[in-house]
This record gives C-alpha cells, structure tokens and sequence, in this order.
C-alpha cells in the first residue's frame, strides 16, 4: 500500500508542450501527403482519362505506334470467335470505325455482343488496325432492366 | 415526446429497412438483362457509397463548419464531427470492398486505378488522416480546430468523386439512378428496392453515429469524474 500512495502523490508529469503536438500534426500531415502521391501516382497522375477511344485512337493513329494503351469501343454484333488462347472480335466507335482485336485471356463474365469493353494491349504493327489485347475489361452501363420483364409463372409456381 | 418516440423507432425501422431491402434484394426483384443476379449488388454498393460520401462525410464537415464558426461553436459540433467521421470510414471501407467484390465479375478485375476509384480510395486516406490528426493533438481546443479545418479542406474531394465519372473517362459506370438529364435508369421493382435501401442505409448511419456519439458523451463524462476525483483526493491530501 505505501508505493501505491507514493506513486498517487508523486509529481505530475507537466503537460506536453504545443509544439510536440504542432510537430506530429506536421507528421500526419507529411504521412497523409505521401500516401496521396503514391495513390495518384498509381491512379491518375499520368492520365486522367482511364482509356482511348476507338475514334480518339485511329485519329492519333501515327503518333500512338505499338504503344501499350487500353482501347474502349461496343462489341460488335457477330463478330465474337473463341480463340484456342482467348477470344476475337471486331470493337466499334461512332461513325462505324472498327477495330479488328484478337484478346489472349478468358473474358471475364458479362464480355458479350454489343457491350462497351476496354482493352488493354497495342496494335500489331506501326500502320495495322489490329489490336492484339492481353486483357479485356467490361465496361457495363448503368442502365439496369429486368432479364425477363413479362415472365409468367411456372407450373410450380416459381416465378424465376 | 416525438424526439424521445423517434429515438427509440430509429433502429427498429432501420433494421426493419435493412431486412426489406435483403428480402426484395435477393428473392423479388428479377435478375438484370445484363448483369443477370449480379444486379443484386445494386441494393448495397450504391447505398453505401451515398453513405460514406455525402450523408456521413456531409455531416462531419457541416459539423466541422458549425464549430469553427463562433455563433454555434460547441463542444458537441465537435464531438458530431469526430464520430461522423468515424462512421465515415467504415462506409467508405465498405463502398471499396462491395465495389471490387462487384468488379471483378462484371469488369473482370478487383481494381482499376481510373479517377473514381482512385478519388475514393483517396478520401478513404483523407478519412484515417482526419482521425490520426486528432490523436496527434493534446489539446483539445487545438485538436478541434485542426481536425475541422481538415475535414473542410478535405470536402473538396467529394465532388471530384461525384464529378469524376463526368469530367474524365472512366471505367466505373456514369451515374447510376439518374443521367444527367433527370432520366431513371433502373425499372420497375429494382427501382423501388434501391430507394428503399438508400433509405435504410442513411438510417443505419444515423443509427450508428447516435450509439457512437453517446459513447463518447459517456467517456468524456467519466473522464471529468475521474479528473475531479483526483483533483479532491489532492485537495483532502493537501497537495492542492
């Protein structure tokens, strides 16, 4: 019991001083800073725009050469073909401007005819409308509509 | 009598809500053309990030402007703030996870570093900045000061999120409910589950940031009693 009352009355350490305070507000701030810069550095500091489009690739055509880009552009209707290593298919912009992609990977799930994709690869050669894609990202609209909008019981009652 | 009758019916309606919105959600409303049953996620994500990005990082910077403007400056500003933010941080912990684990099988991928995702993941780091900062300040009137003009600055980027998908390409959907122009984009049933679950989720906010708040009213309060317990014990010792 003695050490306790001892340690009860012994003297209160004196308040931390504000510039303590000021200098780990400036460490935050300095860490807070840091992980910022690395998230935009990883995200959108050398491109705010995610992708080109179709139109915006074939219009800088020249200048874009083999470069690695992701490409957006609508699937277009009947030209999907399972390949041995992914899948091909012909991507479109306004005014019809087509690009011939031939894709290695699986295509995640909702990939379909007439669906906006991005893709990520290059153009096989300096002066080639192909696009050879090492991934296919889907890019789905917000507009959501029931898959069957006048579905009609089942015999067993179940309506789905 | 209608505060009191208001209090006790927030978390029961809350939930009632929630459980409505899970109903509707996974066994009513029909599959998407598209998306088929992944649709299902319509009546969280969206729900969630309304949360974490405008009512609860909303409240804790209107909170924040309210302490700093001397007519309403009050401890409590401050205090609705702090736990606002609190909040704030698991919503926006939930919107990227609910976003990515609804990613990867439309999209195909967990994450992708376009401007929305990548302006989210920054406000989640502002969010965690916002609370390192208090803890980093020992005085409270400082602290207060700090962490509101903080919050404040770091409001700006709630309408780079929202604008985002407007102002750059991206591969996150424009906005979802209305375009631009007024003109709903989700039918039928899955339109009505989707409001109620924004409903529902802005009331379990406001659910939770009213059991956080009376946590921190009840530790400030032991917090006095233990400081002027001590303060008498000294006196009785004739230390003080």
């Amino acid at each position: 019991m003695p050490s306790t009352e001892t340690s009860e009355l012994s003297p209160v350490a004196p308040p931390k001083s504000p510039s303590r305070s000021r200098w780990r507000s400036v460490g935050v701030l300095v860490v807070l800073g840091a992980a910022i810069i690395v998230l935009l550095s990883q995200g959108i500091l050398h491109s705010l725009n995610y992708f080109e489009t179709v139109d915006q690739a074939l219009a800088q055509r020249s200048s874009l050469g083999t470069k690695v880009i992701r490409l957006e552009g609508v699937v277009k209707p009947g030209s999907i073909s399972r390949t041995s290593n992914g899948a091909s298919f012909v991507i479109t912009g306004s005014k019809d401007r087509q690009v011939f992609v031939d894709a290695h990977g699986s295509p995640p799930q909702l990939f379909q005819a007439d669906i906006p994709v991005v893709v990520v690869g290059h153009f096989t050669s300096s002066t080639s409308l192909d696009f050879e894609g090492t991934q296919i990202l889907v890019k789905h609209t917000a507009t959501y509509i029931a898959a069957h909008p006048k579905r009609v019981k089942a015999p067993n009652g179940t309506t789905r | 009598m209608m505060k009191e009758l208001s209090q006790r019916l927030l978390g029961p309606v809350t939930f009632a809500l929630l459980a409505l919105t899970i109903w509707l959600g996974l066994w009513v409303t029909p599959p998407d053309k598209v998306q088929g049953n992944l649709v299902r996620l319509l009546y969280v994500h969206p729900a969630v990030a309304w949360v974490a990005l405008y009512v609860s990082f909303g409240t804790a910077t209107i909170a924040s402007c309210l302490y700093l403007w001397k007519r309403t400056r009050s401890w409590d500003m401050d205090r609705i703030a702090h736990c606002a933010m609190e909040v704030s941080v698991v919503f926006i912990i939930l919107t990227l996870i609910t976003g990515s684990i609804w990613g990867r099988p439309t999209w195909g991928v967990w994450w992708a570093w376009d401007a929305r995702l990548t302006s989210t993941a920054i406000l989640g780091v502002l969010a965690l900045g916002y609370l390192a900062l208090r803890r980093a300040n020992d005085d409270p009137t400082l602290r207060a000061k700090r962490s509101a003009v903080f919050a404040i600055v770091s409001a700006i980027n709630v309408p780079i999120i929202h604008f985002s998908v407007q102002w750059w390409k991206t591969l996150h959907q424009g906005a979802t409910v209305f375009t631009s122009n007024r003109q709903l984009l989700v039918h039928g049933s899955m339109a009505w589950t989707l409001l109620i679950s924004f409903v529902g989720f802005t009331l379990l906010f406001f659910w939770l940031l009213r059991a956080r708040y009376r946590l921190e009213v009840e530790r400030d309060a032991a917090y006095r009693a233990a400081f002027d317990e001590a303060v008498s014990l000294r006196q009785r010792e004739g230390v003080l």
